[in-house]
Formats: C-alpha cells, sequence, structure tokens
C-alpha cells in the first residue's frame, strides 16, 4: 500500500501524535493534509499499529487509546508522546539555510511568511534565526536578480550587457531567461541566447545591466541544463608548471590532465577557454608558474606582454 | 509484530523509564523480538541506530551497583522533547516552498516539514541552488546553539573554539567564534578542518550580542595577518559593475562622471589583494598608499 518505510512511518507518528493528542478531536482529512500522509495509509495505522503501542505490561491502561470513526480520530493516554520530537541539528539548519536562501533569491517583505517562519523555527530549536547563521547563496546586484527573475517569471525577453571575463570583452545580448540558480557561490541564468542560436549560460555577477523587453517568448518544458564550463575540444590548451603553493590552481579549474611532480609541484594542462583568462592567471601565479607546452602563442614573451600592458598604468 | 509497532514500543519505554534499562530488561519489557539470543541482539541492534539515526537521543549510561558493571539504555524526555514552533498554514507553506527549492547536499529538508506539520506542496519541485553540506556542519551548529565549546584539527593546530556564528558565503561555510588557543575571534572555513568535530565543555567567553556576523562576507583581502592598510583602486567604467559586486560590504566607492570608480578598502592580506588587483588587467590601477603600488609594479616587472 505504501512507498513509506518503517522509520518513515514512525518519523510521522511520533509527529501526529503529540499534535492529535493537543488538537482533542480532528478530522482524519486535515491530519493527512497537515503531515502530507496519505489517508488510507493513516487510517491503517491508526487502527492497526497505533493502539497497540504502550509499555510493559500491555495492560489496557498502558496502552495507548484511539478514537476513529469515519472522520474523525482522537487520541488520548500517551503521555511517553506528548511532545513532538526535537529537530535534529543538521535538520534545523537545513530549514534554516533554505529558508534565508529563499529571502534572497525571492526578496520578501519584512512581515512575509517565510521571515516569520524562520523566527518561529529558530526560537523552537533555541537559536536567533537571523543571527545564528547567515547564508548568502551568491554574490549579485539586487536589481538585476530582480529583474532576471521577473523575466523568467513572464516569459519576457531581456537585454543584457554582459562582460566575457575569458575574452576580457563586453557583449550586448538579447537572451531569453529560462531558469535563475544558483551554485557555489555564483549566480547563472540558463538562456536562450537569440544571437548564438543556442542555449547559453550567463554568470548574473558578470552582468552590467538587464533591461525587460517587451518581446515574450515559449518556455521550454523542460528546462535543458546546459553546462557552465564545457571546453570544447578545439580550443587551445596550455601546460603549465605549478609549484606546491598554489595547489588551488588544480582545485579551482576543470583540467585535462594533472601530473605530479617532486616537492609537491605538479604539471597541469588546461583549456584556455580566452587569452586573459589566463594572462589573469599568470600574472596572479607570479614565479608560482611556468609555461611548458600547449599552444606556441603562450610562450615566449605571453605573460611578459601581459605584465607590460598593466605597467603602462604605472608611468614611471 | 510490525517494526514500526517495534519502534514506536522501544522509543515508548525508553522514555517511560526513569533508570537506565539494561538490555536483558528491555527484552523482557518488549514484545516482538526473537527467542534467539542472537537474533535479539541483531534486531535490538538495528532497531537503536534507526531511532538514533532519525534523530531520537538514546543515552547509554552506567548502572550502579552491579556486577560486573553494567550500562543501560533510556530518553532523556529533556533530550527528546522539542517545540512545536505553530506555524500558519502560510508560514509553513513559504517554509516547504523554501525547503524544496534550496537543499543543504544530502539532507532532505523538505522531509524535515513532514514532521513540523508542512504536508505536501503542490507545483514544481524544481531545485535553484544547493548548497554542499559537510559532516561537520551538524555539531557545529548544535554547539552554537546549545553553547558548547568544540574542538577540530585545522591546518597544522587543534583549535579550541566556542563557535557563535555559522555562515556559507561565495560557496562555503565558515564557523567563526572565540578560539581558545589564539585568544581572539577567528574564522574558519568548514571544508578545510582537517579532522572531526569533538563537543566539548561549556562555553566561558562572553558571545558578542552580535558576532560579527559578516565576518564571512570579507573579501580575501581582510582576511589576514598583515598589518591593516588603506588601499584605494580605480577600476575602469566598464569593469564597475562587476566590481562592486566584490568588493564586499565595507568597500568605501566614489563613482566618476565616467563611469569608474575609486574603491578604498581595508588591507590585511597584501597577496589577496594584489590577486584581486590583477583581475582586471590593464583596466585597474593602484592609486594609493605607494607601497602597495610598489609592491603591484616590482611583482609585474618581475615577470617582464
Amino acid at each position: 500500500m505504501s512507498r513509506f518505510t518503517s522509520t518513515e512511518r514512525l518519523t510521522r507518528l511520533l509527529a501526529i501524535i503529540p499534535w492529535v493528542v493537543e488538537q482533542e478531536q480532528v478530522t482524519l482529512d486535515e491530519v493527512a493534509e497537515r503531515f502530507g500522509y496519505p489517508r488510507e495509509r493513516l487510517v491503517n495505522d491508526l487502527q492497526d499499529v497505533v493502539p497497540f503501542v504502550g509499555v510493559y505490561p500491555f495492560t489496557p491502561d498502558a496502552l495507548v487509546e484511539v478514537e476513529l470513526d469515519d472522520d474523525t480520530v482522537s487520541i488520548r493516554y500517551a503521555d511517553w508522546f506528548s511532545q513532538p520530537l526535537r529537530l535534529p541539528a543538521d535538520k534545523g539548519l537545513a530549514l534554516l539555510a533554505a529558508g534565508q536562501s529563499m529571502l534572497e533569491i525571492s526578496g520578501e517583505d519584512e512581515d512575509g511568511p517565510l521571515l516569520r517562519a524562520l523566527t518561529k523555527v529558530g526560537t523552537a530549536i533555541g537559536v536567533d534565526a537571523h543571527g545564528a547563521i547567515d547564508v548568502r547563496i551568491g554574490a549579485a546586484s539586487e536589481q538585476i536578480l530582480a529583474t532576471l527573475r521577473t523575466a523568467v517569471a513572464e516569459n519576457r525577453e531581456v537585454e543584457l550587457d554582459y562582460y566575457v571575463f575569458s575574452r576580457d570583452e563586453r557583449v550586448t545580448r538579447t537572451i531569453e531567461p529560462h531558469r535563475l540558480h544558483a551554485d557555489l557561490g555564483q549566480w547563472y541564468v540558463d538562456s536562450f541566447c537569440q544571437l548564438a542560436r543556442a542555449p547559453r549560460v550567463f554568470r548574473v555577477d558578470r552582468i552590467r545591466s538587464a533591461t525587460l523587453r517587451d518581446g515574450t517568448f515559449t518556455a521550454p518544458d523542460t528546462a535543458g541544463a546546459p553546462t557552465v564550463f564545457n571546453a570544447a575540444a578545439d580550443v587551445a590548451r596550455v601546460v603549465l608548471e605549478i609549484d606546491a603553493s598554489a595547489r588551488w590552481v588544480a582545485d579551482t579549474y576543470p583540467y585535462d590532465r594533472l601530473e605530479d611532480l617532486d616537492d609537491g609541484a605538479f604539471r597541469l594542462t588546461l583549456a584556455v577557454t580566452g587569452d586573459p583568462w589566463l594572462e589573469r592567471l599568470l600574472l596572479r601565479l607570479g614565479p608560482a608558474a611556468r609555461v611548458v607546452g600547449g599552444d606556441a602563442r603562450f610562450g615566449g614573451t605571453f605573460t611578459a606582454d601581459a605584465a607590460a600592458r598593466v605597467l603602462a598604468r604605472y608611468p614611471r | 509484530m510490525t517494526k514500526l509497532e517495534r519502534l514506536l514500543n522501544l522509543t515508548a519505554a525508553l522514555l517511560a523509564t526513569e533508570r537506565p534499562l539494561p538490555v536483558d530488561e528491555l527484552r523482557v519489557r518488549l514484545e516482538g523480538y526473537s527467542d534467539s539470543d542472537d537474533a535479539f541482539r541483531r534486531a535490538f541492534e538495528r532497531d537503536k541506530e534507526s531511532l538514533r539515526l532519525m534523530g531520537i537521543p538514546i543515552s547509554v549510561e552506567p548502572i550502579h551497583g552491579t556486577d560486573p558493571p553494567g550500562s543501560g539504555y533510556r530518553i532523556h524526555p529533556g533530550d527528546y522533547g522539542g517545540v512545536d514552533p505553530q506555524l500558519e498554514p502560510d508560514e509553513l507553506a513559504a517554509l516547504h516552498l523554501a525547503a524544496t527549492k534550496v537543499r543543504l547536499e544530502g539532507i532532505d529538508g523538505a522531509g524535515v516539514m513532514q514532521t513540523l506539520g508542512g504536508g505536501s506542496v503542490e507545483g514544481d519541485d524544481e531545485v535553484l541552488a544547493e548548497l554542499p553540506a559537510h559532516d561537520e556542519l551538524g555539531p557545529l551548529f548544535e554547539a552554537t546553539r546549545a553553547k558548547r565549546q568544540v574542538e577540530f584539527r585545522y591546518g597544522d593546530m587543534v583549535r579550541r573554539v566556542e563557535p557563535w556564528h555559522l555562515s556559507f558565503h561565495r560557496g562555503h561555510w565558515y564557523i567563526n567564534g572565540w578560539d581558545h588557543v589564539r585568544e581572539a575571534e577567528r574564522l574558519y572555513r568548514v571544508d578545510r578542518f582537517a579532522s572531526e568535530v569533538t563537543v566539548g565543555g561549556p562555553a566561558v567567553v562572553d558571545r558578542p550580542e552580535r558576532p560579527s556576523s559578516n565576518a564571512a562576507r570579507r573579501p580575501a583581502w581582510e582576511m589576514g595577518d598583515d598589518e591593516p592598510v588603506e588601499a584605494t583602486i580605480r577600476i575602469d567604467p566598464d569593469l564597475s559593475m562587476w566590481a562592486r559586486a566584490h568588493l564586499g560590504p565595507d568597500a568605501e566607492v566614489i563613482e566618476h562622471a565616467d563611469g569608474s570608480i575609486d574603491a578604498t578598502l581595508s588591507v590585511r592580506n597584501v597577496e589577496a589583494f594584489r590577486s584581486f588587483v590583477l583581475t582586471f588587467l590593464d583596466r585597474a590601477e593602484v592609486l594609493a598608499p605607494p607601497e602597495l603600488r610598489t609592491d603591484l609594479i616590482e611583482w609585474l616587472e618581475a615577470q617582464t
């Protein structure tokens, strides 16, 4: 009859029993809806399980009493289960974190239901929900996030002034935004790009401005999940030898190949999506990295030229 | 007798007792277990584990006056019972939606809702964001809540910390609190813990009314042990928007007529500051102080 495991049923009953006890008498429909528990399953448990719960010696006075008719239920003598099970710490944290993130996503008013719920849950757990944890899922302009949220909700086209980080270039694109989501501290908008005539993902913090357009679009049934980084086979590669002190490079960027060298140093083969991306990485690493292979244009004076260009801002 | 009934009765027996119950006595007091010693032991261990996984706090305590010394099980009602937050229907719905849309990796937030009476929400269950989780988060959060000290290995040292504030920022979880070894407030990245968290004695340092809750929002250049200096960088108009999203809450920003900005930052980590400036390549310039300007020039000259 059910997809529920014993412990899932137990979790529900440990919540349902104290609640029903406190209500004195409630309808079965109300219990089923409140606890997301199918009515048929509920009736079965109330009939065949709960009345047999009790303590030694299981005489009638040591058992829970359930009164059940076609529509209503009341429970008595369930003193051991007079309180609901305390929310475990990790689950409490998951709820508060989800709630705070959602506030960031949907931008709720100060007296909105989510904010009220978080305050209550925090109090029940014993923490200040707004002081003990602080969850920010991504750095982005509130205003741009709001514009994109509206566009996604209303299927409106958006014109973006976008900064292509890897190529260090500013572009204008009209997109059909399908979905806004956050991952590893960044906001992304999955879109259909009208210029490329293909799905594209844009990072919200690189959008300089977003303007709602009058045009609308039909959202795809299932938003495809285009990947953010998809190094095409024809993208140029660079091979770097990097000192142990900059191990983070291997943890941060997707790479084709990693070889360990002596003293914790390593050799890394990386896809270069745009020359400026590699210039930044090399200038930042300084003496900790050396170009040892890959596309010939990254060797020679590639790094020195980039350094000289930046130095031009500092005339002596 | 079903497993569900057995688990309910085991929970009731452990909650009802006022002294720890040894296994042999539980066996007499509970129905539904096998007569065979081995089968009973195995079933009991499994049931106990099931209850613990649900978050039911079963404690193991010594039984006095027995020879050889024995131990028994019980559940302290004070550890077990929670407070019903008494959520109104609209609050439940809002919280349920949040728990469906934002996941803490590996934890079924929407499932939690059913025990709060969250019911089920109609509509799409598309996840908008998933936050990474670590085994240490639960114990850290619990220690924050219960005002306990924790110990963990971080870098080469064992730290003894009173956790104050847990935060998630730029893709990482951080814990901030009082470090008893350093005798100062410190911030740690949870994914860099080199050991499990052990929970110790009660916290003894006064927790500030509002801990530096923005600690983890601080940009990398503010997190270091260098002598703090005020640094000003100019950023070209094209990149000013992107820069603003990454400057942190404490930066002072002046916008010029052409759209370029001057941002004044408090720098405690020169290396991180240099990396930040270099992400702009030739579209940004360190204006002040002279020593940071010189540092950048020398760094670049070494590469020409």
